[in-house]
Order: structure tokens, then C-alpha cells, then sequence
């Protein structure tokens, strides 16, 4: 299982206000808030750790089936600035992020050593981001033709309206989007 | 409060986090709040905090997990209200 999630910087800073009373601690364990809180960029910490819970959320529903909102069940530590790995429960999930002025995109994989095919998007203002990131999921990947969520919000692929194991993981927020599809899987 | 109350005191609540106005105009019940007013998922926190405020109540980790819809933030409420 593989997954993925984008944070718009630009946008984080007008949709949310982490500073706001109760959203840290509602979403990040004690430790995370101690690391935020003592970081020299507490802002992009926040959302660092983020990024990590969701990347690590999207492979964990792939496996369970089910959705929830327990962003401070994927305990998140930093093997370095970029790499780090995210448990629930028995599952533990290893990330790789790139923090960029624009945005923190992270990707994460059940194994540390995984193969995937990565794309990132910048999006036009005035195009439909689902619709466009849709077609460069088929655009890539060419033995499919359609792209549809299940009822857990789980992303999958389908030819013929037959379902293509393979674990693909889409993220859009604000100007960015991309997709992530775990390779040797379908081969 | 009544079931309709509680509803549009909730619709009022999320209208800052929607993408999607028209399952917002149509908001129900069966209403999801990622799959179909698309809010995103890092204002979720915010639409819990906003509901803790707005009825003076506390959202524990387990309630908070099942936030997700329209129908479960109501039983939630309507649960911590009684209590």
C-alpha cells in the first residue's frame, strides 16, 4: 500500500490557524506538540506531521476498509528533517517528504524500500483539479480508463469496469496535486 | 433542541469549510462532510472545535473518529448534550 498527501503552504496559512486553542491537541500527541512548539519553523512542523498522518491514513484505509478522523492515532517520528515513520496500532509506515517554500508533499509506504511512480501537478487556477488529475492518472497509466473513489474514499482503477489491483494514492490542495502508484505490483 | 435546530446551527457551523455549495443548499441528514461538501480534511479539526464551542460542549478522541457526516455530528451533540 502506498499513499500520498500535498499542503498547499499558502493555503494552509488562510484555511487553518494552528495556533487556534484545541487544534493541536486534538491531532497531534504530546510529543509532536513538544516538537512543533520547540521547532524554529513551528508552522511547517505542524503541517510536516500532517502531511505524514495523512500519507500514512490513505495506506491504512486501503487495508481496513473503513474511514475515521483520528489524525493523533498515526504517531509520527523523524528518522532525519525528511524521512520518518508513522505507526497505528501494529502498522508502522515510512515517509519520505519534500518541503519546499510552496508546499510539503509526503509519501507513504508500508516498506522502507519501495518502488513507485510519482507525479506531481501544478494546477492551473480556472481547470477542474479532480478532472485534471484524473486524466493524468490515465494518461499515465494506459491499461486503464477510468479513475473512481469507493465508499471509503479509497482511489482505484478500472478497465473495462474491472477494478486494477494495483495501490494508487491521489492528494490535491490548493495549487498542487499528484499521484502516487506502487510499482510491481500488476507485473 | 430539536433536530432541525441542531442541523441549522451545524449547517452554520461548516459553511466556512464547504467546497461545494450545491450539496451544501441541499445539506441533509445523509450529508458527508468530505465526500460531499468537500470540506478538506484539515479544517475537520476546526468544524470539531467550532461544534465545542458553539454548544459548550467537550468532543472526546472516540466521538471526534466518527465526525464525518452530518448525521453522526448530530448524535454526537445530541449525545453530549443529555450527558
Amino acid at each position: 500500500m502506498i499513499g500520498n498527501d500535498i499542503v498547499d503552504l499558502k493555503l494552509a496559512k488562510n484555511q487553518s490557524n494552528w495556533q487556534r486553542k484545541g487544534f493541536l491537541e486534538k491531532q497531534f500527541t504530546e510529543e509532536e506538540q513538544k516538537t512543533i512548539l520547540n521547532s524554529n519553523d513551528p508552522f511547517s512542523q505542524v503541517w510536516l506531521f500532517w502531511s505524514m498522518k495523512e500519507a500514512a491514513y490513505k495506506c491504512y484505509t486501503q487495508r481496513y476498509k473503513k474511514r475515521f478522523f483520528a489524525p493523533k492515532k498515526f504517531i509520527c517520528k523523524m528518522i532525519s528533517k525528511t524521512l520518518g515513520y508513522i505507526s497505528i496500532d501494529r502498522e508502522v509506515y515510512f515517509s519520505t517528504t519534500i518541503i519546499t517554500e510552496n508546499y510539503i508533499h509526503t509519501i507513504a509506504s508500508e516498506r522502507k524500500e519501495v518502488s513507485f511512480d510519482f507525479s506531481f501537478i501544478t494546477f492551473d487556477h480556472k481547470t477542474d483539479q479532480t478532472t485534471f488529475l484524473n486524466n493524468s492518472i490515465l494518461a499515465f497509466f494506459s491499461g486503464a480508463d477510468t479513475v473512481q473513489k469507493d465508499k471509503f474514499g479509497i482511489p482505484f482503477l478500472y478497465n473495462q469496469q474491472r477494478k486494477i489491483p494495483v495501490s494508487l494514492s491521489t492528494s490535491h490542495h490548493g495549487n498542487f496535486g499528484g499521484f502516487v502508484i506502487l510499482k510491481n505490483q500488476w507485473t | 433542541m430539536i433536530k432541525e435546530e441542531l442541523i441549522i446551527k451545524l449547517k452554520a457551523i461548516v459553511k466556512p469549510y464547504i467546497q461545494e455549495e450545491e450539496a451544501f443548499k441541499n445539506l441533509t441528514e445523509e450529508t458527508d462532510f468530505i465526500s460531499d461538501l468537500k470540506i478538506n480534511s484539515a479544517n475537520l479539526v476546526d468544524v470539531v472545535l467550532d461544534v465545542e464551542d458553539e454548544f459548550n460542549i467537550e468532543i472526546d478522541n472516540d466521538s471526534m473518529e466518527k465526525m464525518l457526516s452530518v448525521k453522526a455530528a448530530i448524535e454526537i451533540i445530541e449525545q453530549k448534550l443529555s450527558a
